[in-house]
């Protein structure tokens, strides 16, 4: 994984959306996505989540620590109710994602 | 399949069960059975709904099934009395709650108007009576109902809930055979409520991930008195691909008085705070509320995955017995509740017996059916490869073909068997038709059905469901009079509907009969002149007019509705009844009703035949149509006009056929007393006399579909493959018979034939 510089602060947020299914076979397309944008804001709209799995949950959660420690803005919005108990059920709440930072303008 | 949507799939499947013990359980209040036990089943029925729907994220349904069940618990807790205007509302709600899981199914959306109004009705009919609401969740506009969950607390806290502690540590290799934390976590949710935190000190950092490696251990707090086997169970198949520690939490306090409501929202339960229960039922009330709802979703799920028996509706009652008494453990995994060896002697509570069933891919039945299809024609076959190597009927190896026959033809009926459903499945979905139908028109409608009990082959009945939707509104949009003009004849306001299934001569019989005014002819006959189907001055018997409605483009779309006219006619509904093997007629009275009546064969799989030869061809006659058979003398022959032959029995005339002729196969007519004959009988009870060269004998065939191997060919229903090898025809009886019946019917059928070439 090449690592990247940081790009200009300022820069705008890249706003990514959720596949429906992120189950094992979305896994790694997931984690693609998201090294692709390795220090950027990002703004990830899981609205159409239906199905949710624990790798996917990973990466999520590796990229959240990953983005905070960048000191990047990191949030996932819009989980349906039923992603969410999902997500409860595997012991995370739908917030844990999330990592504010004062986004560009 | 992947297993989440093998379970979703199940999770439907159980929903419509459900559905129908709804709406009969509704049904049965509506007559007046108000009793307890009606009105749980019928709660029961909803909340199970709700409490799956809710597992799999469906939050609408889950919205309207709360609604819809917060009204039926009045009803239970008799705060609310189910009055002839509550039950028809519940009915309704009934229906809609059928939409919405067919939509969720489907992933369509549901009418959101049709479900507000409903969701809004049955508040106002709720709070009408509710005294005390003690859950707030039901007071709060119906856009934030229940499900949206409560946040668990994620902090690392000691669990003290009782129950059990699980610690579980996927390895990759649990997600590379396709298996799914999140779904195993799921399902010990439905054992009991549960109280997830995460375990996420192994997550490495984001670039040194695995995406596809498993970092992530859960610690499951459960709060159900189950045995260890049945959260093993939950583990079965990872069992070598995780770490799991599956321990007793220590615990003092009476857990099952005292869930914790975060945690049971975590359950995929609900939000609602149970209603305290009246003493004398507490056993039902507690084992429908909260948590005992997830033991039932659970047993779907194993269902599913294990097709085990048993399960029955009292086991979640026993909860609560149990509740006092905290060993030995009351709750069990529904799979270890094989009959015979479950402890409690509990039956079925709902009337319904749940016996021993597994549920099988039909895929599997079918292949299975056509094996033993196949089987057959061997073992033909090879008796006729017996034979024919000149063996005495008296050896031993006739003998034991004897009885391989007999094997084969039970292996056969048995196989048979499984497929054959009660025709129930269908029937119970047509009082909502007729409620949907009566409520567009404004008519006043009451269904009556009787043999709902009849088995027929589960093809066919997936097949009738809709010529009879289209017959029953037709029925009452066409069939049934207005309530005034109902009342002008001197008839009760109600309009009936009958619907009957019985068995007759091998095959199943259904009627749609209704008490309206009975198809006018003079209309039908000026419509069909006006459309060109007959010719104006054409001669028509009362019944050859009743049968021009089923004509191809003979429409009543022109007149009201939306109901019957959806672009199907009634000669689609004869199509498909035909391309079942099937029948339809019709008698009517004026002033009196119509009656449709189906006749369809009750497998599409094998038929008893009569194989008989026709001008050097092998055809085979349907046993159920043949009443006798006859060797016909000239002189009992009379010749009517040119070409039409009738037989002289018994003091009546009765029309002559020529197969031979009928089919093409010859133009010279066969003379009657150099041909063996066959009485037979189609539908409607018409008679007509077969003559053939000869008959060969007897046997079961297996129907080898012609539409579907070649096209459809009048006067052909099926082909079959005898045991030689060679393919026989097999004799369409009703087509035939009917070649002996009118003009009209025959240019009927030539009409047809044009777009059978076309199709080809």
């Amino acid at each position: 994984m090449p690592k990247r510089s940081n790009p200009p602060k300022g820069a705008a947020a890249v706003k990514l959306r959720l596949d429906p299914i992120l189950d094992i076979k979305a896994s790694a397309p997931l984690y693609a996505l998201l090294s692709r944008h390795r220090g950027r804001d990002l703004v990830i709209d899981a609205s159409a989540v239906e199905r949710f799995g624990g790798q996917c949950l990973q990466v999520l959660l590796a990229a959240r620590a990953r983005w905070a420690a960048d000191q990047r803005g990191f949030l996932v919005e819009g989980f349906s109710p039923g992603v969410i108990a999902t997500l409860e059920l595997m012991g995370i709440e739908p917030t844990a994602f999330d990592h504010r930072r004062e986004m560009g303008a | 399949m992947d297993p989440m949507a093998a379970i979703r799939e199940t999770f439907f499947q159980e929903c419509e069960e459900q559905l129908c013990e709804l709406e009969s359980g509704l049904m049965r209040m509506e007559g007046g059975e108000t009793d307890q036990e009606t009105v749980n089943a019928v709660f029961r029925a909803v909340h199970s709904i709700k409490g799956g729907a809710g597992a799999f994220g469906l939050e609408d349904l889950v919205r309207f099934a709360h609604v819809f069940e917060t009204a039926l618990d009045r009803v239970r807790s008799g705060k609310l009395e189910a009055s002839a205007n509550a039950m028809r509302l519940l009915l309704r709600a009934s229906d809609a709650l059928a939409d919405q899981v067919r939509c969720a199914r489907d992933g369509a959306t549901p009418d959101e108007a049709q479900t507000t109004s409903l969701a809004a009705a049955l508040k106002a009919l709720t709070n009408g009576d509710a005294t005390e609401q003690s859950d707030p969740a039901e007071d709060d506009g119906l856009g934030d109902l229940t499900f949206l969950p409560l946040p668990v607390p994620v902090e690392d806290e000691t669990l003290q809930t009782g129950g059990w502690v699980i610690k579980f540590r996927p390895f990759a290799d649990l997600y590379a055979n396709a298996n799914e934390a999140a779904l195993l976590l799921r399902e010990v949710s439905m054992l009991g409520p549960v109280r997830v935190t995460v375990d996420r000190s192994a997550l490495p950092d984001f670039a040194e991930l695995d995406p596809e490696g498993a970092y992530l251990a859960w610690t499951i707090a459960l709060h159900a008195e189950c045995d260890e086997q049945a959260i093993r169970s939950a583990f079965e198949f990872v069992e070598d691909d995780c770490e799991l520690v599956i321990s007793r939490a220590s615990d003092q306090s009476d857990r099952l008085n005292l869930p914790q409501p975060d945690a049971e929202v975590a359950g995929g339960g609900t939000a609602e705070t149970i209603p305290t229960p009246d003493p004398v039922t507490a056993a039902n009330v507690t084992a429908n509320s909260g948590m005992p709802s997830d033991a039932d979703v659970l047993a779907m799920i194993r269902k599913a995955q294990q097709s085990v028996s048993s399960s029955d509706r009292e086991q979640p009652g026993a909860i609560a017995g149990g509740a006092q008494n905290p060993s030995p453990p009351a709750v069990r995994s529904r799979q270890d509740a094989a009959p015979g060896t479950d402890g409690a002697p509990s039956k079925n509570d709902t009337g319904s017996a749940v016996g021993a069933t597994i549920r099988v891919d039909l895929d599997r039945v079918d292949r299975l059916i056509d094996l033993v299809g196949e089987l057959v024609i061997n073992e033909a076959m090879l008796t006729q490869r017996v034979m024919e190597a000149g063996l005495a009927r008296a050896s031993g190896v006739a003998a034991a073909l004897d009885e391989l026959e007999h094997l084969t033809r039970e292996i056969q009926d048995s196989v048979m068997a499984i497929r054959a459903q009660p025709v129930r499945s269908v029937f119970q979905r047509m009082p909502r038709l007729v409620r949907e139908v009566a409520a567009m028109t404004g008519k006043q409608v009451r269904l009556l059905t009787d043999g709902e009990g009849t088995e027929v082959d589960k093809t066919v009945i997936e097949r009738i469901a809709d010529p009879l939707t289209h017959m029953i509104r037709n029925a009452i949009d066409h069939g049934l009079e207005s309530t005034d003009a109902r009342l002008a004849a001197g008839k009760p306001e109600e309009g009936v509907v009958r619907l009957t299934a019985l068995h007759r001569s091998g095959r199943i019989v259904i009627e749609v009969a209704d008490d309206g005014a009975g198809i006018n002819r003079e209309r039908v006959k000026a419509k069909a002149i006006e459309k060109g189907l007959v010719a104006p001055e054409a001669q028509l018997s009362d019944e050859e007019t009743d049968n021009l409605i089923f004509l191809p483009g003979f429409s009543t779309a022109s007149e009201v509705s939306d109901i019957s006219g959806r672009g199907v006619g009634m000669d689609v509904v004869r199509r498909s009844v035909q391309s079942l093997g099937g029948r339809i007629s019709i008698a009517s009275r004026p002033g009196a009703g119509s009656t449709f009546t189906l006749s369809l064969p009750l497998t599409l799989a094998v038929l008893d035949g009569m194989v008989v030869s026709v001008a050097g061809h092998t055809l085979i006659v349907p046993l159920s149509a043949i009443i006798e058979t006859l060797q016909p003398q000239a002189a009992n022959v009379h010749t009517l006009g040119t070409d039409v032959r009738v037989v002289a029995m018994r003091g009546r005339y009765i029309p002559l056929v020529d197969v031979g002729m009928a089919l093409g196969y010859s133009e010279v007519p066969l003379e009657a007393d150099k041909s063996v004959a066959l009485l037979v009988e189609g539908e409607g009870g018409i008679r007509a006399v077969l003559i053939v060269d000869a008959i060969q004998g007897q046997r079961q065939v297996v129907i080898k579909s012609l539409e579907a191997n070649y096209r459809a060919v009048p006067g052909i229903a099926a082909a079959t493959v005898m045991g030689d090898g060679r393919v026989a025809l097999i004799l369409d009886v009703d087509a035939i018979v009917s070649v002996t019946r009118t003009e009209l019917i025959r240019g009927d059928a030539l009409r047809a034939e044009p777009t059978l070439l076309q199709a080809s």
